[in-house]
């Protein structure tokens, strides 16, 4: 049931005229709002028939547009309260069949903004599509507790909501929680002793800089954009063929660790190969858009997958930089946003002139792809300079199957445009083979989102001139909304991957304008920001909650408190390997491949996994092999994104497979038993080696009644491994690295469980 | 001086400043409640429980064994007795067209009709065709509902099987299992409640499986299918550390549980009582798979009726007893796949083969859930990701003939659960090319499978990236004619 026309005069009786005064007007705006209370529940409850696609539009009724709407008479005639409050199943919206059925307290909403004859503002512009404007700093009564910009902002809403910040935490808990944050691992002894017995005024701020020009920076923020940019080591299809991408995965890195301004590290990722001043590096930059799956099954039909491609890349740039959610568009118009679907495939058209096979090679790049010099990353002037790939060869094989020309290991992909583009039509419900032929689309932006200059190139380039031109709505904001999420867990806009009219509004929308323009003002400086989020008060607040605050706020919406959240699977195998001693610093290279489970490949495909041995056992998560059908099982049972599509937030849900991971993986029993000898090592006592284990894991200086409980068990522990040396060897034989071989083997083991146990502390895997 | 200062200061000589700690204690009969494990479905989520349309679905559990690289339905249940006589003529292009051919055949020049070179029988009362190939099967086919009318649009193995397990052939959404148990949740708390296993044939070689197919796409990580292993530990790293004994553990998981409430007295973030009770689920789990596991239990009879394979880890007989075992304990949804359908060359020697692999544990499972009882609300599905052509790939000859992949029709059934017994459904063309009754899309079959559940495949949505996702997209309607 939807509205029907040939009802609206039953009740043109129920209109209460246009005449409502303007007092009541402001009085209700303020109750509800009409862009941050009303609108989304219009665009969740109504817009699926009553919106902006018009195929689906029912009764030729759309609450998207304001003039539109107006123009029906529904709001103003009565018909929208009867509808809303009416008993009759035939009458009453949404329709009882509806997926989406209108919470109670929703429909009061709707019900009182309709009663009030529906304000409805002239410039109704969802806010995400309105360039920010610098907002002015807010006036704070405390004056005592902001350090910069940011708890202003912070504090006027705690103000607001008579809600008090909370006091810093201890110094040992904040060198933990930014040295995670900007680094992916703890500080290391030395860190926290320098730290602790500095108490110049400025010591937070000189610790936070000397980890912003740490290397191991550039590897910790690099894998949030790994994951985003769907970056793997596998074209990610059926036999899932090996590709080789490390060296792009490398010039991320390196440019983080560079500080490349973020406009410069956007445009040399979407244009690197068209810029002015291109070269090399900036074409290594182009494999961005080339990490997508490639289908390498014979039999493919190569138009099917060429169209899977280009679409991809139309949804990465819109999940990345704009928080939109273009690929709804691919079908039909866009159910909630302001984005047709002749729109997507002109974005579409921007991606579809690149010189590449809609099929696959067996193994290897696909074409375009450029020879990596050997001595990659220190290049000669020479090899610094931009490189014409190979044009793309097809040959048949297997009878019917066109297959390109395969790159080796020594080669990585890159975007290269054809002479002449592909001619884009609109492709109706999306599908490969039924292209529109009246409807030719080219290279455009949405008209919604942002201006276009005539100047720029109707290309790559002229795109990410426009993503980055400091006038777009979106790419500041979406891109400092996900650095607030990589520091406190949430974003300031929750949904970070949707900034449309279905995504969550901001929770401190001035603050996020601030730092949007701020970001800009600052030369798009990616560290100026992560320092200026990490040196805040805010930042700096204590994580404990009492259990009002956690009922009021267990979110941590409004930043009473500091952030707490859960480690990301690539920190949690990485802070063990520190702990234990066993990490292998070695910065980038070609992907490794460490312990994995008995037939982790052979069970369900045809290739097997060769572990690697030695260092490559223990380096950095963020370079273990990535292959996508079979992801790392340690990584994906801690929720990591699984590299097939664009994934900007991951869940964090518990599960016993987690419990399971942290303690029985030879890896983190391999750590425990080399936490437990180097602790042993240090000291003679079990409490003393104990109580170094947990600094050495967790950074914090056990209780009393922590170090007693561990020790009884280790007591425990030894007499029974003393009873059966036996199991005691087993124990210690897990892992391939060796441990002196003087300690006592039941004491070793003993003191392993301990460290196992204390791998496994919610603490150690938890930043407080 | 504090702690961590002394006690660095006095191993190393060094000095440091603490940490502090708040020491507390927590009741761990609450910490280990099963409401721990209470919903983390975000407020702004439709409620699953939404979707259930009955509290007594005809089906509490399914079965589903994913015949994994395109089953030959010509060759085991579409009986077309009127091509023998067509043996090498062309198939018509107004019957098959040129368009949706893989590349793998369509630059052949002839396409001519391939005629199952196999014997088909009428079975059973309801009096249903099967292949030579299927004995076992045949023996229990009043049991079965045929389904002969399946279709679906994608041709390529990765496509066509994420599409049946995920609803969409775009990767990143959550597998069915995923679904069913996001709407249905657990029935015991001691195993996971979506299983999935995978065996490859004796011909060693297959399709790949993608972890996707059991995923939990942007549903919470909690719903993703756990995966049984044939090889080492049988959920990986569920067994301890060699050498460290069951009490070892116990003892080690009570100090965690102390120390971890502790801190949960100081921090009053539910997440860590979840965490907690997690390694509780964890510890349960390390002892109810061993004895799940241990066939010992089983009599020689049941055995045999599963074949030789029964007993040889990883094996489809295995994964189809074991199945029956998870069925007994509460596990919702257990999904098999089997390799080696995938007949491009010698099509007869391969379905034969993969059929001798399989079809006496297929049925003995139906048996066995039958006589135990279980057959009535256990669904149990199968089927794989398409069709294939009845034109022959590559040479054609007496005995010999290969066969390319087919979207446009193939065969599925159904058994238990509320589906009809000993029935029917759909037809195709007399090429077995084309349906021409009772078309059943992909996703009719998941809403189908949905509605045995109890639940409204229309009404299981998640929100994510602002829209309303569920596993059968925009389509997909229960074959009401096939429930009992």
């Amino acid at each position: 049931m939807r509205f029907r026309t040939n009802q609206w005069p039953r009740f043109v009786r129920l209109a209460i005229g246009l005449a409502v005064g303007v007092f009541a007007f402001n009085h209700q705006i303020l109750a509800y709002d009409f862009a941050t209370t009303v609108r989304p529940i219009l665009s969740d409850a109504c817009y699926h028939c009553h919106g902006p696609d018009a195929d689906a539009r029912a009764a030729d009724l759309r609450f998207d547009q304001r003039d539109a709407a107006m123009a029906s008479g529904v709001l103003s005639s009565g018909e929208l309260l009867a509808r809303l409050t009416s008993d009759d199943p035939e009458l009453r919206m949404p329709p009882p069949n509806a997926n989406r059925p209108l919470r109670p307290s929703d429909r009061q909403i709707l019900t009182d903004w309709a009663s009030d004859d529906a304000p409805w503002p002239e410039d109704d512009r969802h806010w995400a599509f309105v360039p920010p404007k610098r907002p002015g700093v807010p006036d704070v009564s405390r004056t005592d507790w902001p350090i910069n910009p940011i708890d202003r902002f912070v504090l006027d809403r705690l103000e607001r909501e008579q809600l008090e910040p909370s006091p810093a935490a201890d110094k040992a808990t904040l060198l933990r929680r930014f040295s995670f944050d900007l680094t992916g691992l703890a500080p290391s002894e030395d860190d926290l002793q320098r730290f602790l017995l500095d108490e110049s005024p400025d010591a937070y701020e000189r610790a936070v800089d000397r980890l912003l020009q740490s290397p191991r920076y550039g590897e910790h923020m690099a894998v949030g954009w790994l994951e985003a940019a769907r970056f793997a080591d596998t074209d990610g299809y059926q036999n899932d063929r090996l590709r080789y991408m490390w060296v792009w995965r490398d010039w991320v890195i390196h440019s983080l660790n560079q500080n490349l301004p973020f406009d410069q590290f956007v445009t040399q990722q979407l244009a690197g190969d068209l810029i002015l001043d291109r070269n090399f590096m900036t074409q290594v930059a182009t494999g961005f858009q080339r990490n997508h799956r490639i289908n390498s099954e014979a039999g493919s039909i190569p138009e099917e997958w060429l169209v899977e491609y280009v679409a991809d890349r139309v949804e990465t740039t819109g999940t990345m930089f704009l928080g939109l959610t273009i690929n709804c568009a691919r079908c039909h118009d866009h159910k909630y946003d302001p984005i047709t679907q002749a729109e997507f495939y002109k974005l579409f058209a921007f991606f579809n002139g690149i010189d590449e096979a809609g099929l696959g090679p067996n193994d290897g790049n696909s074409p375009p792809f450029v020879a990596v010099p050997q001595n990659w990353p220190s290049l000669s002037d020479e090899e610094m300079a931009f490189v014409v790939p190979d044009p793309m060869e097809i040959r048949i094989v297997q009878g019917n199957v066109p297959r390109p020309q395969a790159g080796s290991p020594e080669t990585v992909m890159v975007m290269h445009e054809l002479p002449k583009p592909r001619t884009t039509y609109l492709l109706r419900r999306g599908q490969y083979d039924q292209p529109d032929h009246s409807q030719e689309q080219t290279a455009a932006i949405p008209e919604a989102i942002g201006n276009w200059d005539e100047a720029w190139p109707r290309n790559r380039l002229g795109l990410a001139n426009w993503l980055t031109d400091a006038r777009h709505p979106l790419t500041s904001r979406v891109t400092v909304n996900r650095f607030w999420q990589h520091f406190f867990g949430t974003g300031l806009v929750k949904t970070s991957e949707n900034f449309g009219i279905q995504g969550d509004l901001p929770s401190h929308p001035e603050l996020l304008d601030w730092l949007a323009t701020e970001f800009i003002r600052q030369g798009w400086d990616m560290k100026a920001m992560h320092r200026l989020i990490v040196t805040s008060a805010t930042y700096r607040q204590r994580s404990i909650a009492t259990a009002a605050a956690f009922e009021t706020d267990p979110e941590n919406r409004f930043l009473s408190r500091g952030p707490r959240k859960r480690l990301s699977p690539f920190a949690i195998r990485d802070s063990v390997l520190q702990a234990s001693g066993l990490l292998e610093p070695i910065l980038g290279g070609p992907s490794v491949k460490p312990y994995m489970p008995p037939g982790i490949w052979s069970s369900i495909s045809n290739s097997k996994y060769k572990r690697d041995d030695g260092a490559s056992l223990y380096r950095r998560s963020l370079y273990t092999y990535w292959r996508r059908t079979l992801p790392p099982p340690t990584m994906m049972a801690f929720n990591a994104a699984a590299r097939e599509t664009c994934i900007v937030r991951s869940d964090q849900t518990t599960t016993p497979l987690q419990a399971l991971t942290l303690m029985n993986n030879v890896t983190f029993v391999e750590a425990a038993r080399q936490l437990a000898a180097k602790a042993i090592a240090l000291h003679d006592t079990p409490r003393e080696q104990i109580t170094r284990a947990f600094v050495f894991a967790i950074k914090r200086f056990p209780s009393e009644g922590e170090v007693a409980l561990l020790c009884e068990d280790f007591e425990t522990y030894c007499a029974e491994f003393a009873a059966d040396p036996a199991a005691a060897e087993k124990l210690l034989s897990i892992g391939e690295s060796c441990c002196d071989d003087s300690i006592p083997k039941a004491q070793l083991a003993a003191l392993t469980l301990v460290c196992n146990t204390i791998f496994n502390l919610d603490e150690s895997i938890t930043l407080n | 001086m504090d702690p961590l200062k002394r006690f660095l200061a006095e191993s190393n000589r060094r000095s440091f400043l603490a940490g502090t700690l708040g020491l507390g204690s927590a009741a761990l009969g609450t910490l280990l409640n099963a409401d721990c494990l209470a919903a983390e479905i975000a407020s702004d989520q439709p409620n699953p429980a939404d979707a259930i349309t009955t509290a007594a679905p005809p089906a509490k559990r399914v079965i589903y064994l994913f015949q994994s690289g395109g089953p030959s339905q010509m060759d085991l249940f579409d009986y077309k007795p009127g091509l023998a006589k067509r043996f090498g003529q062309e198939v018509p292009t107004s019957v098959y067209p040129a368009e949706r051919k893989t590349t793998m055949t369509s630059g052949q020049t002839s396409f001519p009709v391939a005629p199952s070179r196999f014997k088909f029988k009428q079975h059973g009362e309801s009096g249903a065709w099967i292949s030579e190939t299927l004995p076992h099967l045949a023996n229990v086919v009043d049991e079965i509902c045929l389904v002969k009318s399946m279709f679906t649009e994608a041709i390529n193995h990765d496509p066509a099987a994420t599409l049946f397990q995920t609803g969409s052939v775009i990767a990143g959404r959550p597998s069915l299992g995923a679904w069913v148990d996001y709407g249905l949740g657990s029935e015991n708390e001691n195993l996971p409640s979506f299983v999935a296993m995978t065996s490859n044939g004796t011909a060693k070689t297959g399709q790949p499986l993608y972890d996707r197919l059991w995923g939990s796409g942007f549903l919470p990580g909690r719903y993703q299918g756990v995966k049984f292993r044939g090889q080492g530990d049988p959920i990986l790293d569920l067994y301890d550390p060699a050498g460290v004994s069951r009490q070892q553990r116990r003892r080690m998981l009570d100090s965690l549980a102390e120390l971890n409430g502790q801190r949960s007295d100081q921090f009053n973030d539910p997440a860590i009582v979840t965490r907690i009770a997690q390694y509780e689920l964890a510890y349960r789990m390390q002892m109810s798979v061993p004895e799940l596991i241990d066939l010992s239990d089983e009599s020689a009879k049941t055995l045999a009726m599963y074949g030789d394979d029964a007993t040889k880890v990883g094996t489809y007989a295995y994964n189809c007893l074991l199945a029956r075992r998870l069925a007994e304990r509460g596990v919702r949804f257990i999904q098999l796949y089997h390799r080696g359908w995938d007949a491009h060359n010698n099509t007869p020697k391969q379905v034969r083969a993969q059929c001798n692999d399989t079809d006496q544990a297929t049925a003995a499972l139906l048996r066995d859930l039958k006589q135990r009882g279980m057959l009535e609300d256990t669904l149990v599905i199968w089927g794989g990701e398409f069709g294939r052509t009845i034109y022959c790939q590559g040479k054609l000859t007496d005995s010999i003939y290969g066969r390319d992949h087919h979207p446009g029709c193939f065969t599925y059934w159904l058994a238990g659960g509320g589906i009809k017994r000993g029935y029917s459904y759909g037809a195709t063309d007399d090429y077995s090319v084309n349906v021409t009754e009772n078309p059943v899309h992909v996703h009719d079959l998941q809403a189908t499978i949905l509605s045995q559940l109890g639940l409204d495949h229309e009404r299981l949505t998640y929100r994510y990236q602002g829209r309303y996702f569920r596993l059968t997209d925009v389509a997909g309607n229960v074959v009401r004619d096939i429930q009992a």
